[in-house]
């Protein structure tokens, strides 16, 4: 995706002089033709990730749409409160832009994984929050995100899917509707797994690339349903429960750090994330359904 | 003292009086130096959001109530506005708000923020080519805070030499991590600095007024006495940091005030 979102980022500048990009040493040589265009509108600033987004807030303050860019929890995670302080409460806007979500830096160990900061971004105020999975996504959302009133997050994956939805912003995408009493809700990038692993099974399947604002209308057509929240990171199955007593069930991360290393795939395998792990899920939670008492299922993805 | 900052002091003893709300000492040690700001700088108080106007934004937020005494003392506002400070309902909270109060540029209270949002702003004035200059003012004690020198980093390396950075050396770190020689320290970050007294409103007019380097952040690093104007805050100024004097105490405190000489 990060191509992509230096395609649309470029090409949106030729029009738009407002757009200033602010690296913190990542991305920088695909960058490098953007640098050479708008030498004034590009800053490989530094290793230094809440200054980044201080400085952020001041261009924005001043006009500018600025594009923050580096590694996932150094620029969120480690730089929650200039985020929470210098753009959502300033009311200050700009682009936040990561690369390396969830386990795509497997290799590097769980200091490079990203868990929480979805959660925790949709908790700010002000705050937009895109959990992107595709380039379509990553084109269209920047196009009609980037130059509004609010701080906006996009998260970018290595691993997109390529699977046709809705882009239009604040919308979920309803990929499967089987009138079935089980319905699978996933966003971002693991969209290509759930697919596989639900492409023949009785359930509705809901994806959502917007996170905050949720798709509510969307969630309240499936709520006389079992709900299985299937998601790689935290915050999307918090940004459901904004819609009172659904019946909801959640598939994804252990409460443990995915301590192995590999790739994303391998993690995925691992914590029953991949196609067969999901498809396990979805199953256990059918044969629930059958029985007249079902009950929330026990935490799954948690064995280390 | 300046007959205008000793106003100033005044407003910032009764309205702390008044509100049961403190930071006194904090605000008595940059009254000098936010003045020199708003006698220098251009802007337009009647026209707070004027276009071309220089920006300020307070980096050690907790010095509110001096901030905006010194903003009523310039004309944004009447004094007694601000008498309403961190009432339910007031603009004037203890830390300042820019949606709030005209003249605030930045809502700032967590240290060590303000300073990298003006080197944001400074940076689009350098893309704009605009000659807007961003002036901040950071204390010693939010120095402790790493981003301050992360942004000081960000901003020489970016030649921001649009940006003045007041340091208001009140030595409040003494108990905990001092920072010495600051001075030395910015210049080692390859800042242009200038030292001066912090309370002496001439000196620090005309050090502001000191072209600034080519491509060079300037710091003008004001040695300054925390409680500045009153003996009472200035002998005591961790008993004092958040204190709101009590009726007979304001007496005894704007009679210290008062015995300075103009």
């Amino acid at each position: 995706m990060r191509p992509q979102f230096k395609a649309t980022v470029t090409e949106l500048a030729a029009q738009d002089e407002r757009i200033v990009i602010v690296l913190g040493d990542v991305s920088v040589y695909m960058f490098k033709d953007f640098s050479e265009r708008y030498p004034k509108r590009f800053y490989n600033m530094g290793i230094c990730e809440n200054t980044l987004i201080s400085v952020t807030a001041g261009l924005s303050s001043q006009g500018y749409h600025p594009f923050v860019h580096t590694i996932c929890p150094f620029l969120t995670e480690r730089s929650v409160e200039q985020i929470k302080v210098d753009m959502c409460y300033n009311n200050f806007a700009g682009n936040i832009v990561t690369c390396g979500a969830t386990f795509d830096y497997a290799w590097d160990g769980a200091t490079h994984h990203a868990y929480t900061e979805l959660a925790i971004l949709r908790m700010l105020p002000n705050m937009e929050v895109l959990h992107l999975g595709s380039n379509r996504e990553v084109d269209a959302l920047i196009r009609t995100q980037y130059n509004n009133s609010h701080p906006t997050y996009f998260r970018l994956s290595d691993h997109p899917h390529a699977i046709e939805t809705n882009l239009e912003f604040g919308k979920g995408t309803l990929l499967k509707n089987e009138g079935a009493p089980v319905t699978v809700m996933t966003a971002g990038p693991i969209l290509g797994n759930v697919m596989e692993a639900c492409r023949d099974l009785p359930v509705n399947l809901v994806y959502f690339h917007t996170l905050k604002p949720i798709d509510k209308a969307l969630i309240e057509r499936f709520r006389d349903t079992e709900i299985l929240v299937v998601h790689d990171a935290y915050g999307l199955h918090e940004a459901i429960a904004e819609v009172p007593a659904l019946r909801m069930h959640y598939h994804g991360l252990p409460d443990a750090f995915c301590g192995w290393y590999g790739t994303v795939h391998d993690i995925r395998k691992r914590i029953g994330l991949d196609p067969a792990g999901i498809r396990a899920a979805a199953q256990a939670l059918l044969a629930r359904r059958q029985s007249p008492a079902v009950r929330p299922l026990a935490r799954t993805g948690s064995e280390r | 003292m300046n007959e205008l900052c000793k106003k100033i002091r005044s407003e910032i003893l009764s309205i702390s009086h008044e509100s049961g709300h403190g930071h006194i000492p904090t605000s008595f040690s940059i009254v000098e130096m936010l003045c020199a700001v708003y006698q220098t700088m251009r802007h337009d108080p009647k026209r707070p959001d004027m276009p071309d106007r220089d920006l300020f934004v307070l980096s050690k937020g907790h010095a509110s109530l001096g901030f905006y005494c010194v903003l009523a003392g310039h004309g944004y506002f009447d004094f007694e506005d601000v008498h309403a400070f961190g009432a339910f309902d007031s603009k004037f909270g203890c830390h300042p708000d820019r949606l709030k109060v005209p003249g605030v540029e930045a809502s700032t209270g967590s240290l060590g923020h303000g300073i990298g949002l003006a080197v944001g702003m400074a940076l689009a004035a350098k893309i704009a080519d605009s000659s807007r200059h961003v002036y901040t003012l950071i204390g010693d004690g939010e120095s402790n805070e790493g981003t301050v020198w992360e942004a000081i980093m960000v901003a020489t390396n970016l030649k921001l030499d649009n940006l003045t950075v007041l340091y208001d050396h009140n030595h409040s770190q003494g108990r905990c991590l001092p920072i010495q020689n600051p001075a030395e320290r910015f210049r080692a970050f390859g800042c242009q600095v200038i030292e001066t007294d912090g309370h002496d409103l001439e000196a620090l007019k005309q050090a502001l007024a000191t072209p600034t380097e080519r491509d060079r952040v300037r710091v003008v690093v004001g040695d300054t006495v925390k409680g500045y104007g009153c003996a009472t805050l200035a002998e005591n100024m961790y008993e004092w940091h958040r204190r709101s004097p009590k009726a007979e105490e304001l007496n005894k405190l704007m009679g210290e005030l008062n015995a300075a000489a103009v």
